[in-house]
């Protein structure tokens, strides 16, 4: 495979081509921190013990809206043991940040069942959790609005919102979005059949298996926090904002973490406590939360209720797309404003004329609500791709014959300098088509029939999905490669190991750039101090923005590397090559010299040079494509849904290492099957309380119910991107969901607009048909 | 209101083949024993209520929740936990079967995953996929290793046989 000629999107030069065949990126290497891992070596936050280390506990308020009359610290203060502690009194006006949004750190009015009231650090554990009990706080009780139902009745009680700064009116977010292209009504008009949807989606929690832990250590001068980040220099930035500290002055180290999914892509609200009392303690503190507190405290997905409306002609020509959506954003939406607006892809998967979107974020007496996996892609491609299955049903059509009819070629935005305006490449066509083809979609009415079995039925469906991903600004994502005079290697770069791959995937490119080993190729990662800055790993951001300031610093050291060397063979550096581990003349290997020879010839201590990611191009949009193909079988008596296989293919251009992409395809599969299947919030509508904040109860897929996943990946290239990689991390969650309730609809011959589809809610939909039908 | 302190006992035991001995108070967990008093750390905690499975340890052969097991409990007992995994002779064939099969993202079930099947493959020589899936039922991993986790234990349980087919004379 040769490296695809590039419009690698790098400041200044782009780097030369390679000349040669390229020998790592393409290869499935293991990865490298695995043997850590399996060993029981890898060390996270939650096992960082220091000297003298102090531990917290955290206070909570027990309802979901209320107001602190008073509160008194002073019993637990006189506590012996106890080193600092941390409320409203004492913290007035302080503000935590995450994604540089300021909340409050200890509001006098409380949002949500679970919030924060006070911090305690002490000599243990038990110490600090015997402070909590002493610390005595009167509450003034106030009626809650737990849904966006209540939250938008006139007299509904007001949040008081952790994004302070946000614009709102009464509960509702501003601005209230209304984006529209073409003439909806027209539209409609036009329509021979018009369909119409509403959906309901649940929360998501992410259920990190490692619970939020903060070792913070104060040293007079300077703040270092161990911790699990998906993002260092995130975290850097809102903290020293957060504690008024220069940026040289906080140190964030993350060299494993637990799981992440979005929920810590900044600074979490742990770090910002446990900073703060290491700092009045002036010894290292350690918080770590309960499993219960992570599923209180932390920013989970948007829950939402959308009413979808679809208009085609007879032949499946689409003339109208209308969605209206309701975002439950709970006390405070964690990102940034224009985030609501990833929702657009309901108007881009599809060629239609005539659109019109509108999004309306409510705020409610509930947790916090922020990022996850896809964040707002699942819903748009879960509405999308059940209404166009419903449309199809209503125009007597084949679903895929139906999506096949509308692809959209390129972008369609809603202004008028998009209108029309090319993807870096999209191969959604040739993903279907596989996933079609894989599932045995042109035989699934006969499998279906065939199937069916005293209480059980068959089905099979099918998604496609698009995903704004490929970039963000500001773009400023930097790496070092610096290699000395011994030879080695090292890669120097700000990302976090989330368990995607990325300390294995970077090593990759540098040593393919340099025509050496990867093994060879040292990182320092996961590190504020002797990196730039670098993005988070979420928003599948690490190889698309990573990759090519990895690529171009490789390259750059292998140019000088070639300076170097050209001399010795009497040749123009231009005519050298690297490969091997060596570099030579071109078309003549053995005229040459090996990577540790030329290297010898670096003058000083080491030859150093940084890549610098350059910002998206505004003439051409990047976007992730794919698509997702489920069986399952029913069981209509007690409404239990059985997924037998998915087939996830995923438009990725080229894999820099296919066993790692498989293994997100995997994974996303799994949480995909979680949110569509079983994982609910069960929320006390009387106190808002949370009443399945476990494990147990909050039901995450387990090996049990994990099916077959099959990996049939699309490829091809896209000179944007680093070896034509484009992102993966997300992608592979968000058709699993809309292929799943296709797929009972297939079965059941009518399709369940909420999720998850529990056993429950899957029998209730079939005793409620079975009414309607007998009346 | 002030709490008696809790009374200390002395547990001496076998840990990764080694007799330890250390003195916990009564309400002690196996896991924050190992954690905190031995410095084991590759016993993760993810949930403290025998729900996630990521503190599973082997004790006297079997794979147990180590945050629902009193140290005291351990007394006289023999404990494995993943540092005791690789030998003299490297790495487990289930260590090597993970990192080769991609069965590990973020790693934090990891080392419970792998005391879970240990359990398994101790008890038994040829498990079937169904056996794998059912020894790993308790271990919640979020990054959605269990496809590879199934072919890793496979890959790992022949490997087993062979070494042990060529150990016999």
């Amino acid at each position: 495979m040769k490296p695809p000629a590039g419009r690698l999107l790098v400041e200044g030069e782009p780097p030369p081509a390679l000349e040669r065949d390229l020998a790592v990126i393409g290869r499935s290497v293991n990865r490298r921190d695995a043997l850590e891992k399996v060993t029981g070596q890898a060390e996270y936050s939650s096992d960082i013990a220091l000297p003298g280390m102090l531990h917290a506990k955290i206070l909570r308020c027990p309802h979901a809206h209320a107001r602190i009359r008073r509160i008194d610290t002073s019993r637990a203060e006189a506590l012996p043991g106890v080193r600092a502690v941390i409320g409203p009194d004492n913290m007035a006006g302080w503000h935590t940040y995450w994604y540089m949004i300021a909340q409050p750190a200890f509001p006098t009015e409380i949002a949500y069942a679970g919030q924060e009231v006070a911090a305690v650090a002490a000599e243990s554990v038990d110490i600090a959790l015997e402070a909590l009990r002493l610390i005595e706080v009167e509450y003034e009780i106030l009626p809650a609005a737990l849904t966006p139902r209540d939250a938008m009745k006139p007299n509904a009680p007001l949040v008081p919102i952790l994004d302070v700064e946000r614009p709102r009116e009464g509960n509702v977010q501003q601005p209230v979005y209304v984006r529209e292209r073409g003439d909806l009504e027209r539209g409609v008009a036009d329509a021979d059949v018009v369909s119409v949807s509403r959906f309901n989606l649940p929360t998501q929690y992410h259920v990190d298996i490692q619970t939020r832990c903060c070792v913070a250590s104060w040293d007079g001068d300077r703040l270092t926090i161990h911790e699990a980040s998906q993002g260092v220099w995130n975290v850097k930035r809102e903290l020293a904002k957060s504690l008024g500290l220069s940026e040289e002055q906080v140190r964030v180290v993350v060299k494993h973490m637990g799981g992440g999914f979005g929920s810590k892509a900044g600074a979490q609200r742990v770090v910002h406590y446990a900073a703060r009392l290491s700092m009045l303690a002036g010894r290292p503190v350690r918080l770590e939360l309960t499993r219960p507190e992570e599923f209180l405290s932390h920013p989970r997905r948007y829950a939402a209720e959308v009413t979808m409306r679809l208009g085609a002609r007879h032949d499946g020509t689409l003339t109208a797309i209308d969605a209206d959506i309701v975002l439950d954003i709970g006390s405070g939406s964690l990102y940034a404003g224009r985030y609501a607006l990833t929702l657009h892809q309901i108007s881009e998967l599809y060629q239609c004329a005539n659109v019109r979107v509108r999004i309306r974020a409510v705020y409610t007496n509930t947790g916090p609500t922020g990022p996850q996996r896809g964040v707002l892609d699942p819903i748009a491609t879960f509405c999308t791709e059940s209404a166009m299955d419903d449309l199809a049903g209503l125009l007597g059509l084949d679903p895929l014959v139906l999506r096949e009819k509308n692809h959209a070629e390129r972008f369609q935005g809603f202004d008028a300098g998009t209108a029309s305006l090319p993807y870096s490449s999209k191969r959604l066509d040739q993903c279907l088509a596989t996933v079609a083809e894989v599932i045995g979609w042109a035989e699934r009415d006969e499998k279906r029939d065939a199937a069916r079995r005293g209480c059980l039925r068959r089905g099979i469906g099918l998604a496609a999905y698009c995903l704004e991903r490929g970039g963000y600004a500001p773009f400023s994502a930097k790496a070092d490669v610096v290699a000395r005079p011994d030879g080695t290697v090292e890669l120097l770069a700000g990302i976090v190991e989330i368990g995607g791959g990325q300390t294995t995937i970077l090593p990759m490119i540098v040593a393919e750039e340099l025509g050496v080993l990867p093994e060879r190729i040292r990182i320092h990662h996961g590190d504020t101090d002797g990196t730039h800055y670098a993005p988070s790993s979420h928003a599948s951001r690490i190889t698309s923005e990573m990759g090519p300031a990895v690529l171009q610093a490789a390259s750059l050291v292998r140019q000088r590397l070639f300076e170097l060397v050209a001399p010795r063979l009497e040749v123009s550096p231009h005519d050298l090559v690297a490969g091997g581990g060596r570099i030579h003349v071109r078309g003549a290997e053995t005229r040459g010299v090996t990577f540790d020879e030329a290297c010898a010839l670096i003058e000083g201590d080491e030859f150093r040079a940084t890549g610098s990611r350059a910002p998206n191009p505004d003439d051409v949009i990047f976007r992730g494509f794919g698509a997702h193909a489920v069986e399952v079988e029913v069981d209509v008596e007690t409404g239990e849904v059985r997924v037998l296989r998915v087939v996830s293919s995923h438009d990725i251009g080229r894999a820099i290492n296919p066993k790692l992409v498989e293994s997100q395809q995997l994974g996303g599969a799994v949480m995909g099957l979680g949110y569509g299947l079983y994982e609910e919030a069960e929320l006390d509508r009387k106190t808002g309380m949370l009443l399945n904040a476990d494990v147990h109860q909050y039901r995450v897929p387990t090996s049990l119910e994990t099916p077959t996943i099959e990996a049939r990946n699309v490829e091809g290239e896209d000179a944007f991107y680093p070896y034509s990689a484009k992102p993966v991390g997300e992608a592979p969650l968000v058709g699993v969901m809309p292929a799943v309730r296709n797929a009972v609809r297939h079965a059941l011959g009518f399709g369940i607009n909420e999720l998850p589809l529990t056993a429950a809610r899957v029998l209730e939909a079939i005793s409620s048909r079975r009414g309607a039908d007998a009346r | 209101m002030s709490r008696q302190l809790p009374r200390v006992k002395r547990v001496a035991f076998t840990v990764n083949g080694q007799a330890r001995s250390i003195e916990v108070a009564g309400r002690r967990t196996l896991a924050e024993a190992l954690r905190y008093d031995l410095g084991l750390t590759g016993t993760k905690v993810g949930c403290n209520r025998a729900e996630c499975g990521s503190c599973t340890v082997v004790l006297d052969g079997r794979a147990v929740f180590a945050c629902t097991v009193l140290a005291v409990e351990a007394s006289g007992r023999d404990v494995r936990t993943v540092e005791g995994l690789a030998g003299p002779e490297g790495l487990h064939p289930l260590q090597e079967a993970f990192i080769e099969h991609d069965a590990v993202q973020c790693g934090i079930c990891i080392p419970g995953i792998l005391m879970s099947l240990t359990a398994l493959l101790d008890a038994t020589a040829s498990p079937s996929e169904d056996d794998v899936r059912q020894a790993v039922a308790g271990n919640l991993c979020r990054c959605g290793t269990y496809p590879n986790t199934v072919k890793a234990t496979l890959a790992a349980a022949e490997q087993l046989r062979a070494r042990r087919a060529g150990a016999t004379p």
